[in-house]
């Protein structure tokens, strides 16, 4: 047998892009989650997918992408074409909640799951080009420290769109409205303003 | 059963596609059928393996005719395979691809062991299974370290991820990999068929490893895809020397045509997925035409009938995706401490064993057990799927302090 070193590893803090990762992985959990479901259950997994969502592209773009904007080679473009993707997925996701409401959840059959899939697979396109062409590349170039300092902004985004820990099957039902969802957005992102100019 | 032979499959002239054709739309990660991927990762090594095979013999070919024949077969199989994995989405990372490499190794080679009928081989089947399903729980903590992301996303719960036989002892001398080879003319044709399979999907994994291994920039991936790639070249020898070097080329080429039947026969029968199933049985038409060719040059260049080679009974019994769970579970408690001594397996850690372990790990912990020793500073636990129960072996439990965070 060798000797083996007795070096021990320290144990590291997620940053920003650690937890954006979950929330990635989080959002196809959830994708999954909906599409599997029926009744109750589907409605409560959308409803937090709906919030998911909105607080993740949220944060995105006042925590990140503006820093990829600066610090990547090409950043202007590649944020650009981040953002058309965000702003499709949204006016996709818009549409959905509009459905989902639509006769006391009678909206959310066949033709809603079809755009649903049509919603995922955008969504997770576009995330797997974020990881690639954004996330990857601003580990090497904006630092361990900002990256760590920023974790806490994307924290404080995660607690104001709080989800379910897993999409329960038996849960009662919830008395959801979906347009207060949505509104996560507008939450997060006075938030993170807020928690910047605390930075400044 | 059926018997490729007395098929004549899709004329050859008629075998070359379109950029519409070529252009097959891929698979849904997260929604399809793991072992649906299983089966296109294994067919898309068993083309590869079919093209570079051709690609050599073409150099050794000194007959112009020949050549063009063999040129334009691999052509065609070039294309089948361009087919085969662009049925992978981009979405996919190279990691996710690693997951469902190894969970194709493990269930593929756990089959083939199970149903081999020489021992020797057997256990050559055994040795080697358990030391893919090793490396599959090491890539499912480094892909929760890196995309922060679970396993069980890729594989299901149809393959436990938690430790075989630890990764470190992997390490061997290359002297030790080389195995005793089967004999062309006593051996079943199942031996034969078995042997060209697995050596086709390792050495896939191989060259997946080897060429995908430095894009990832987090030092930790890097360098676990250069210690399990150069693993994958020591499994690519231990299953090349199983083939009967006395086999000529023209016999070679039959048996790879006669395995390419044997597997899109065996997947068509049990694919779930209909779009997927459609493909397999156009390339099983197509395959049936390459198989007539490769027999027309075995009768030419050496003389035999193909029936010399895989027999006249048609193909044997179906290969199939199944969980393995408990056969694996067996293994690990039985052969876990198992290594290798010239063209056999010994227990214990003998000196060219030892030596080599010395050599390479120059006194530090490799990047396997790295992999393993972050995951847990970082989470407080180890990523592993269990289904059946606690771990085989006492020793390979996960640590109750780890566990408890």
């Amino acid at each position: 047998m060798v000797e083996q070193s007795q070096r021990t590893t320290e144990a590291r803090e997620p940053d920003a892009i650690d937890l954006l990762l979950e929330q990635h992985a989080r959002i196809e959990d959830l994708f999954r989650a909906v599409l599997r479901t029926t009744g109750n259950a589907k409605r409560e997994a959308f409803e937090d997918l709906v919030r998911l969502l909105s607080m993740h592209e949220t944060a995105e773009e006042e925590v990140i992408h503006p820093i990829a904007r600066r610090r990547l080679d090409f950043g202007d473009a590649v944020i650009d074409r981040r953002l058309d993707e965000e702003r499709d997925a949204k006016g996709m996701l818009a549409g959905l909640v509009d459905l989902a409401d639509r006769g006391d959840g009678k909206g959310m059959d066949a033709s809603f799951d079809a755009e649903l899939g049509r919603l995922r697979l955008a969504v997770l396109t576009h995330a797997r080009k974020e990881e690639r062409c954004e996330f990857g590349r601003l580990r090497h170039t904006a630092g361990e420290e900002r990256l760590r300092t920023l974790a806490g902004a994307v924290r404080a985004a995660a607690a104001l769109a709080p989800t379910r820990p897993h999409p329960s099957l038996t849960s009662p039902a919830a008395n959801i409205v979906f347009g207060p969802a949505l509104a996560v957005a507008d939450r997060v992102r006075d938030a993170l303003r807020e928690v910047r100019r605390d930075n400044v | 059963m059926f018997n490729p032979l007395e098929h004549r499959g899709i004329p050859l002239e008629r075998q070359i596609r379109n950029w519409r054709e070529l252009s097959v739309e891929p698979i849904d990660p997260e929604l399809v059928d793991p072992y649906t991927r299983c089966r296109i990762i294994a067919l898309n090594g068993i083309e590869v393996e079919a093209v570079n095979c051709t690609h050599q013999l073409i150099r050794f070919c000194d007959s112009d005719e020949v050549r063009r024949q063999l040129a334009y077969v691999s052509y065609v199989e070039s294309q089948q395979q361009r087919v085969v994995n662009w049925l992978l989405p981009g979405i996919n990372s190279p990691l996710e691809v690693t997951l469902g490499y190894e969970q194709t190794a493990v269930d593929l080679t756990a089959w083939v062991a199970r149903n081999e009928p020489d021992p020797y081989l057997k256990q050559a089947y055994e040795f080697g299974v358990l030391e893919d399903f090793d490396h599959l729980y090491r890539y499912a903590n480094l892909y929760e370290m890196v995309e922060r992301r679970k396993a069980e996303k890729v594989v299901d719960q149809l393959t436990e991820v938690m430790p075989g036989r630890p990764t470190t002892m992997h390490h061997r001398h290359p002297y030790d990999e080389v195995r005793d080879h089967y004999d062309r003319d006593t051996t079943d044709v199942r031996s034969k068929l078995h042997a060209l399979t697995i050596l086709a999907a390792e050495q896939q994994v191989m060259n997946y490893y080897m060429n995908v291994g430095p894009h990832y920039m987090e030092p930790i991936a890097r360098q676990l895809y250069q210690e399990i790639s150069l693993i994958e070249q020591e499994h690519v020898t231990h299953y090349e020397t199983l083939l009967d070097p006395r086999e000529t080329w023209w016999e070679r080429q039959v048996l790879h045509e006669y395995n390419e039947c044997y597997l899109y026969y065996s997947f068509m029968q049990q694919e779930s997925d209909p779009r997927i199933k459609a493909i397999w049985e156009l390339h099983l038409q197509m395959e049936l035409a390459h198989l007539q060719q490769a027999c027309e040059h075995l009768r030419r260049f050496d003389g035999r009938e193909p029936e010399q080679i895989v027999g006249t009974d048609g193909l044997p019994e179906a290969v199939r995706f199944e969980p393995n769970k408990a056969y694996l579970r067996e293994l690990i408690a039985t052969q876990v401490d198992l290594t290798k001594l010239g063209n056999g397996y010994v227990r214990e850690a003998h000196e060219r064993f030892r030596e080599f372990q010395e050599r390479i790990h120059g006194g530090e912990k490799p990047p396997n057990e790295r992999v393993i020793d972050e995951h847990r500073a970082e989470f407080g636990r180890e990523y592993r799927i269990e289904t059946e129960g606690p771990h085989p072996v006492r020793e390979l439990r996960e640590p109750a302090e780890v566990r408890r965070g």
